[in-house]
Parts: C-alpha cells; sequence; structure tokens
C-alpha cells in the first residue's frame, strides 16, 4: 500500500467536499429525504407483508360489542350463534384478554403500561366452518343489540389490500420524484467543483492523467455526498422506529402489523447503497459532460 | 522525434490556421518555430500533443501517430511530452513542490518515485530553494522555472514551448533560455514557439518560419529575420 497516493488522493477529495458546503449540505438534505421516503416505505411494507395471508387464514368474524352491553345482551349474542349449524366456536374475549393478545402479536411494541385505559372494546370472537358463509354470519351479527361493529378478514384483507395498492403508488411517485431531484442536486454541486477545478482538470489533461483518473475524485465526492445523505436519513428513520412507530401501532390496535420482519441492519446497508449509487451516478455523469467538451 | 507530412488544420469556426504543413524534426534537435501573431505557431504545437486534430495530413510523435490516436491514448501521448506556456499555468493554491509533484502523482507515480524525482527536476531548473513557496511568491522568470520542472519530472523526451518569455524581463528571458539549452544538452528534444527576435538572433539555432499558416523558411542556423546573417536590413 501506497499510503503517500493515499494520502493525496484522499486530500484532493476533501479540499473538493469542503469546498463549497453550501451547496454539498444541500445535496445530502436532498439525498436524506427520499431515503427517509424509500426507507419509510420499505419498512411498512415489510412490516405489511404476509399480512394478507395470515389474515385469509382467519375465517373468523370478530363482533365487537358497545360499552354500554348489558348482560342480557351479551348472553342472547352467544345464544344466537351457539344453535347456528353454520358456525364452529363462539368466544368471549374479554377486553382485558384481548390487550393480552394484542401485546403478544406485537411483541412488545408496545408498551401497554403507558395505556392509562383499554383502548379495545370486549368481543365475541366467531369461528364459522366454511368461509363462504362468514358474509352472511357477520350480517346477522350486526342485526342484534349490543353490537357496535362486525368485523371479519376478507373485508379487511380487501381494504387493506386496496389501501397498500394506493399507499405503494403515491410512496412509490414520490420516492422517484425525490430520487431525480437529489441527483439533479447532486450533479449540480458537482458541476460546480468541476467548475472551480477547471484549471487542475486542464493541468491533469495536459500532464496526461487519464479521463478515469480525473474523475475519481468527483466520484468519490458524490458518493461522500450520497453516503452521508444515506446515514443522515437512516439516523431519521432509527428515531422514528424508536418513537412514532409504537404510537402508530397504539393508534390503529387492530391491524396486525409487525416489524418482526424487518431486517434493521440490512435495510440500512440497502439504503447506504441507494445513497452511494445516487452520488456516483450524478457525479459521473456531470463530470463526462465535462470532459468531453 | 517529430514528423509532419501535408498537415493543414482548419478551425470550426472556418479559420485556416495551418496549410500543408510538413516538418521533420530530429531526436534532440532544438528548434525555433517563428512568425508574426497568428501565423499558426499554437496551433502547430497543439497538433503535437492533440490538443487539436488536423484536418488533413499526417502527424507521428516519437513513433506515435498523433493525428490517427484514439481518444483513450491522448494521455499516454501526452506522458511522452512537457509542455510549458507563456502563463505558466501553475495552480496557484499548490506550493512549488506540490505543483511539479502534481504532474507524477495524476498520472499514478508512486510516492517513492515523486520523493525521488520532484527534488531531482526541482535542482535541475534552481528551484530547490523555494520549493516550500507559492507560485504567488515566486518572480515570473522562477514560476516558468517551475512550469518547466512540472513539464519534466516525468522525464519526456520532448519539450514544446509555446512563447515561454513572453511575460518575461530580458534577464529572466536569457535564464529560462539557458535552462532550456541545458535540458537539450542532455537529449531532450524542445521546440520552441516565439516572436522573441533576441532570443532567436543569440541562440543561433535552427529556425522554421511561419506565414499564414506555411511554412516559408527552414534554415539550419538562423536569425529570427530571413537572412539578416548575410548582412540584409529588414525593417519591422
Ligand atoms: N481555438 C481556436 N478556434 C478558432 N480559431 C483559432 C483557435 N485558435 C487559434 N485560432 C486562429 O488560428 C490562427 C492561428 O492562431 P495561433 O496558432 O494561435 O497563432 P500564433 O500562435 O502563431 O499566434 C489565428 O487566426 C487564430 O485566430
Ligand atoms: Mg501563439
Amino acid at each position: 500500500m501506497d499510503w503517500g497516493k493515499v494520502k493525496f488522493f484522499l486530500g484532493e477529495v476533501l479540499r473538493n467536499f469542503t469546498r463549497n458546503a453550501g451547496m454539498q449540505a444541500t445535496a445530502i438534505g436532498t439525498v436524506a429525504i427520499t431515503i427517509v421516503l424509500l426507507g419509510s416505505f420499505l419498512f411498512v411494507r415489510t412490516a405489511l407483508a404476509g399480512l394478507g395471508g395470515q389474515l385469509l387464514d382467519q375465517i373468523e368474524v370478530s363482533i365487537y360489542l358497545k360499552p354500554d352491553v348489558t348482560a342480557a345482551q351479551t348472553t342472547a349474542i352467544r345464544d344466537a350463534f351457539k344453535g347456528d349449524p353454520r358456525v364452529l366456536s363462539v368466544d368471549y374475549v374479554p377486553k382485558k384478554q384481548g390487550l393480552v393478545e394484542l401485546r403478544a402479536r406485537t411483541k412488545g411494541e408496545i408498551d401497554t403500561a403507558l395505556l392509562t385505559e383499554n383502548p379495545l372494546p370486549d368481543k365475541f370472537r366467531v369461528k364459522v366452518r366454511d368461509p363462504d358463509n362468514v358474509p352472511a354470519v357477520a350480517a346477522s351479527a350486526r342485526q342484534l343489540a349490543g353490537v357496535e361493529n362486525v368485523v371479519y378478514g376478507q373485508d379487511y384483507v380487501q381494504r387493506l389490500l386496496s389501501l397498500g395498492a394506493v399507499l405503494r403508488r403515491v410512496g412509490l411517485g414520490a420516492i422517484l420524484v425525490f430520487l431525480i431531484v437529489a441527483s439533479i442536486i447532486i450533479s449540480n454541486t458537482i458541476r460546480l467543483t468541476v467548475f472551480a477545478r477547471r484549471r487542475e482538470i486542464a493541468i491533469m489533461q495536459l500532464v496526461g492523467a487519464t479521463n478515469m483518473y480525473i474523475r475519481m475524485p468527483f466520484i468519490c465526492e458524490g458518493a461522500l455526498g450520497g453516503l452521508l445523505g444515506a446515514l443522515l436519513a437512516i439516523g431519521i428513520l432509527w428515531i422514528a422506529r424508536a418513537t412514532l412507530w409504537p404510537r402508530m401501532l397504539e393508534a390503529l390496535p387492530w391491524m396486525p402489523l409487525s416489524s418482526a420482519a424487518v431486517d434493521p441492519v440490512r435495510l440500512a446497508l440497502e439504503l447506504l447503497a441507494v445513497g452511494g449509487a445516487i452520488g456516483i451516478l450524478a457525479s459521473w455523469i456531470s463530470v463526462g459532460r465535462h470532459l468531453r467538451t | 522525434m517529430i514528423s509532419l507530412r501535408g498537415v493543414s488544420l482548419v478551425y470550426p469556426n472556418g479559420v485556416h490556421a495551418l496549410d500543408h504543413v510538413s516538418l521533420e524534426i530530429g531526436k534532440g534537435d532544438f528548434v525555433f518555430l517563428v512568425g508574426h501573431s497568428g501565423t499558426g505557431k499554437s496551433s502547430l504545437l497543439r497538433l503535437l500533443y492533440r490538443e487539436a486534430k488536423p484536418t488533413a495530413g499526417e502527424i507521428t510523435v516519437d513513433g506515435i501517430r498523433v493525428d490517427a490516436l484514439k481518444r483513450s491514448r491522448v494521455p499516454a501521448l501526452r506522458r511522452h511530452l512537457g509542455v510549458v506556456f507563456q502563463d505558466f499555468k501553475l495552480l496557484s493554491d499548490k506550493t512549488v513542490w506540490e505543483n511539479v509533484a502534481f504532474a507524477m502523482q495524476v498520472t499514478g507515480a508512486s510516492s517513492r518515485d515523486v520523493m525521488r524525482q520532484v527534488p531531482r527536476t526541482l535542482d535541475l531548473v534552481g528551484l530547490a530553494h523555494k520549493s516550500r513557496m507559492y507560485p504567488g511568491e515566486l518572480s515570473g522568470g522562477e514560476q516558468q522555472r517551475a512550469a518547466i520542472a512540472r513539464a519534466l519530472v516525468n522525464n519526456p523526451k520532448l519539450l514544446l514551448c509555446d512563447e515561454p518569455t513572453g511575460n518575461l524581463d530580458p534577464t529572466n528571458t536569457t535564464e529560462i533560455m539557458e535552462l532550456l539549452l541545458r535540458i537539450n544538452m542532455k537529449g531532450t528534444t524542445i521546440v520552441v514557439a516565439t516572436h522573441n527576435q533576441a532570443v532567436v538572433d543569440r541562440m543561433r539555432r535552427r529556425v522554421v518560419r511561419l506565414e499564414n499558416g506555411k511554412i516559408v523558411t527552414d534554415e539550419e542556423r538562423g536569425y529570427y529575420y530571413l537572412g539578416l546573417g548575410q548582412g540584409q536590413v529588414l525593417s519591422g
């Protein structure tokens, strides 16, 4: 390893990088926004993945009871389904148990100790023999007194899937727009550096430096900007994961969301790779344009 | 070392800078390229280091067919030669040492070679004692010495100088020409484009004279003005 060579090269990159700090900061910020969007998108997508299948397996109907339901009404509801030939089982799930189940499902992501009161209603869990009968069972449940709401998997899945599709389209659109904006800003930043260093570049060309060699510091500058932007984004996502995510789970307790499927290290590495790639691509293009003229 | 056969250069704006120029320059030669401003001296040099491409004709430099050279091979050509300009083209935020070392560093030399070659070259041009100074702290003559050191540091066989004394006073001019002569005596081929009459007349070297993009005379031991040695009186 020729340390003199390495030192010279890194010195050149760093000098470039600090030359127009304001522009660099803008570029890094834009990359960060892009990657925060991309990261949230990937995170939520993974958290939702497999959800559809999991729900489809559940041919069960949840009958949520009104807070002021009477004991007689509760008994009436139970009796109505006990004798129903379409129904496999009827279980009463008091809200306390619902909370325990929720806690188990989210694997401690919600700090239930923080809840001042249980947000869940009492419910009946009705298992239906044939999935085709689920809508009919749900419909008859809705007509009973003391019933607040009836939810069953199919409907749920449908809504989630269509919500997911909309989110995906909006998310991908926003990410694409920001990717383009970030690339433009980085390549403009590099163009400024290239312009500031045009004398040096001219001399490099004069003494016989290869285009590849001339490109290299700029590519590294771009990569550095991209990576720093990605690091910043990962920091922001980390904080969001620690603060916002549990609140989202609390706010949407009926959504079987779980971040268990998300590998944070892998996601971070992917985001770093994306940041670096944006930087390299943008600077490659803008230096190439200068060298060709 | 250099061979031009029927070389013409027409710039994109339609200016005919060179018109069917043929010229042979041998290894170790010292050649002056003279002529009024705008007669194509710089253009001819630019063709030699492939800053420009001829419209017609063949150019060979140190065995390399420069006119047919692929873009990717241009750096290799430039490493075979050094170029010096009237305005020095030094980097103002680097010291003399760094400016000279730069030419080696950006062409991938090892730091050991840099450490060995840079002091040696600064010694040759007489700038060793000012190697830590910045170009702004040097006289014009010293800046040109630094530029020459940068052109020489990779040991080229050919040194091209475009008006190297154009910005210098007579004393510095003499010193720079003496330096070029010394470099030439060590075996480097040197081509100097100039319109400095005193320099050309004192040195009595080969003089190639351009007029409107054509070579009009080529004398073995010439003067700046044609035939001055034979006692002719010329004005202008
Ligand atoms: N890059 C260029 N584009 C167009 N015309 C040029 C360019 N460089 C030089 N010329 C023209 O070519 C002619 C020769 O110029 P040059 O080689 O610089 O002459 P000299 O060095 O002898 O003064 C001049 O008419 C000049 O205006
Ligand atoms: Mg000229």
